[in-house]
């Protein structure tokens, strides 16, 4: 499991962590809720080591990966599907695949075997195998950004808003997959504004504002919590 | 027609050369959307190298044309880390300012090495001259079509199928989303200057075995001919830099045919001109948008 303790990080002088803890157990979805700006993407940017911690501790299962440079946590097994999925435009499908795996040093059967796999579970995506990234739909680009953070093997996908710019039906269909994947065995920490989608998928939640954790729990006691119902549900009472 | 056609092929053989001087320009500029201004010169530091070992102790071709390249990649390795790689990326203009203020050491530095104006480098050709019905094809201009045609198909080779190909070209989409998949950019940028050395100094070492005398004004030529035919075929794109390598060697062949040697230059310069008026992007550049337009007004 992933557990993160005290987490500090910075730009320049100004601290958007200030001290974050949490963890995320093996086989759950975890979710990291907030609004824009209260240090979400930062947290899990510190995790996978593309921003370096002032202090604190990221620790895998009970690996330090607190120091190491972000390669180094690709291949411990720490996977990011950023916002806004950033495929590679003018690249094929199944070279974003490829660029997926690079931290792995996999051999190109192994490789192969598991873009197969990812075919068999994401066929839209082997029907455009050959054409760019960029010509794909926003569903299919998230869809791709989920394949290629998979193809890093990882044993947690840390995965940022992917519900992002995405129209409704396709936020339904993103989370479906997200929970398909999560039966299958797949470890996620999930950041998330949209509430109430993530109410449907996760088993933990985490509040983060002002750069600090301001709530822990299940997702029933989030419910019952009379603040964030105001604040993040927006639901009167039923 | 028989003259056009003859223009024609030893534009097309001297025009490969261009051809791989564009291909340094444009995956620099594909991977860090910066120009590199000292490439031209860091050429031709490395093949005063090779000259300097051929004017003092004689060498062999051979030796000349390994020592070109062995120092042209130690002088792009050098290029970037002064250049490109100090300096913050989001300061475009600076790394553009300090890639010009390294060619001019680049080029004091040649001087030093050699301080005469001409030095005359040794020819090279694997095979002589021969003639195919009325045409005739000169050895040099052969052998540079031969090599050229070997590094663009190695060069393709390279980033189509293997990893660290797919790691060029996933920088050269996004730096940022290739970070993410834990491919080490810095790294990948380093990789990408020292390979580019090397096709810019085979390009020089076949310019110079042809013309068989080097100067300092080599470096800025080079610069100059590589941009131009780069901006020609389209910025970012390997096809474009081949096409707009020929297509430069071309023209230039048939200026120098029908105006005379005055206007061969000129007429380079006035396509320039109008391709970058009437198709700003090149012939097969994408039209400029999004993320290249932000990159051109950084630049």
């Amino acid at each position: 499991m992933l557990r993160v303790r005290d987490l500090v990080s910075s730009y320049g002088k100004l601290d958007v962590l200030r001290g974050i803890s949490l963890d995320a157990a093996e086989g759950r979805i975890t979710c990291l809720l907030g609004p824009n700006g209260a240090g979400k993407t930062t947290t899990l940017f510190t995790i996978a080591g593309i921003l370096s911690a002032r202090s604190g501790s990221v620790l895998l299962n009970g690996e330090d990966l607190t120091r190491l440079p972000a390669p180094k946590v690709v291949s411990r097994g720490i996977a990011l599907v950023p916002e806004n999925r950033l495929v590679f435009p003018r690249m094929n499908v199944e070279e974003n695949l490829r660029a997926g795996a690079y931290a792995r040093r996999a051999s190109a059967a192994e490789i192969a075997a598991d873009i197969a796999d990812l075919y068999r579970r994401f066929p839209r995506l082997e029907a455009r195998r050959d054409q760019f990234a960029g010509t794909l739909s926003g569903g299919e680009q998230q869809m791709l950004a989920i394949a290629r953070g998979l193809m890093a093997r990882p044993r947690i996908l840390l995965m940022d808003e992917p519900s992002v710019g995405l129209a409704p039906l396709i936020v339904d269909e993103i989370f479906r997959i997200i929970q398909e994947l999560n039966a299958e065995g797949v470890t996620i920490l999930l950041v998330e504004q949209n509430a109430r989608m993530a109410l449907t998928v996760a088993h933990k939640f985490y509040l983060i504002e002002g750069g600090e954790i301001t709530f822990s729990g299940s997702p029933g006691e989030l419910e019952e919590d009379e603040v964030i119902r105001r604040a993040y549900l927006g639901a009167q009472k039923e | 027609m028989i003259d056009f056609v003859q223009n024609t092929v030893d534009g097309i053989m001297f025009g490969s050369s261009y051809a791989l001087l564009a291909i340094g320009f444009t995956i620099v500029f594909g991977v860090l959307r910066r120009i590199n201004l000292a490439f031209g010169a860091s050429i031709m530091l490395g093949a005063y190298a090779g000259t300097w070992l051929h004017v003092h102790y004689q060498v062999n071709v051979l030796v000349v044309a390994l020592t070109t390249l062995v120092c042209t990649v130690l002088a792009g390795i050098y290029v970037e880390r002064l250049c490109f790689r100090a300096i913050r990326r989001d300061a475009a203009l600076a790394s553009m300012v300090s890639s010009f203020v390294i060619w001019m050491q680049l080029e004091e530095a040649a001087v030093h090495l050699l301080p005469e104006r001409t030095y005359a480098f040794p020819s090279f050709f694997v095979a002589g001259s021969f003639e195919l019905g009325p045409f005739l094809f000169r050895g040099e201009q052969t052998t540079m079509l031969v090599l050229a045609a070997l590094m663009v198909g190695a060069l393709h080779l390279l980033l189509r199928h293997t990893r660290f190909g797919l790691a060029l070209r996933a920088v050269s989409e996004s730096p940022r989303a290739a970070a993410y998949m834990g491919i080490d950019t810095a790294w990948v940028m380093l990789c990408a200057f020292a390979l580019v050395s090397l096709v810019g100094g085979v390009a020089g070492f076949a310019i110079l075995a042809t013309d068989e005398q080097i100067t300092p004004f080599f470096g800025l030529w080079a610069t100059f001919k590589g941009l131009i035919a780069m901006m020609l075929g389209g910025m970012g794109s390997l096809p474009g830099a081949v096409l707009g390598g020929l297509l430069l060697g071309v023209i230039e062949a048939h200026a120098q045919w029908y105006l005379g040697n005055e206007y061969k230059d000129l007429s380079a310069y006035l396509l320039l001109f109008a391709m970058l008026v009437l198709r700003p992007g090149g012939i097969l550049g994408q039209r400029i948008h999004g993320r290249e337009a932000l990159a051109f007004r950084r630049v």
